[in-house]
């Protein structure tokens, strides 16, 4: 259910490249949720972000999905 | 001078044709490799779907590799590449323990499942053979006793 969909497997290091992976992470908007909702720690929260941040850079991720614009 | 390990991610203009992509990836290559670096693995994902346009293209080639070099190297190759037209974007990240260890285990992983798609075929035989060495043992006792008699 919406606990396990947050549940990182890992915590060490989020990959940039693992698109599938962060997706998890986003809104519909492709706004990256707070923690507020995701519940994840702080440490994973952080990578998380600057992961997105990357991927959106390369294209990979949109800033902005898509339906909004 | 101590050399670091490097991770670059690049996205190549998706209008260009195949020889003149091959080109590009050549010259970034050869690049690294005439500057005391050393390129520990490539790996070209393709021609991908933008997530948004970028300079009103909608594709892009993405190359993604690994290399050692000297910090001072990274300077000159991130200038390099923004004097390439048709490289849209790129990102150079130096890897630190925890990225090592992640992309040892992505490797040791993506080995892993290699393996095991051959593993199953040869599981498979392996377990047919397994069944008929059951059978034959059988068979053996069988004969053992019969020679006993």
């Amino acid at each position: 259910m919406a606990k396990s969909r947050f549940e990182p497997d890992q915590i060490d290091f989020v990959d940039y490249k693992d698109i599938d992976f962060l997706k998890r992470y986003l809104n519909e908007q492709g706004k990256i949720l707070p923690r507020r909702i995701t519940g994840v720690p702080q440490k994973f929260q952080r990578q998380l972000t600057q992961a997105v941040k990357r991927a959106r850079h390369l294209a990979l991720l949109p800033f902005v999905s898509d339906n909004v614009r | 001078m101590p050399k670091n390990n490097y991770e670059l991610t690049y996205v190549i203009n998706g209008v260009l044709n195949d020889d003149q992509i091959r080109g590009l990836v050549n010259r970034v290559t050869k690049f690294i490799d005439e500057n005391d670096g050393h390129i520990i693995e490539t790996d070209e994902w393709g021609t991908k779907r933008l997530a948004y346009q970028i300079r009103k293209k909608r594709n892009g080639y993405y190359v993604n590799l690994y290399f050692e070099a000297e910090g001072e190297l990274i300077a000159r190759l991130e200038r390099a590449l923004t004097l390439e037209d048709d490289i849209l974007r790129f990102l150079t990240l130096k890897m630190d323990s925890k990225m090592l260890a992640h992309y040892h285990e992505q490797k040791e992983s993506a080995r892993k499942s290699a393996l095991e798609a051959a593993d199953v075929a040869a599981k498979k035989a392996a377990e047919e053979e397994e069944e008929d060495d059951e059978d034959e043992d059988d068979y053996d006792d069988e004969e053992d006793e019969d020679d006993d008699e």
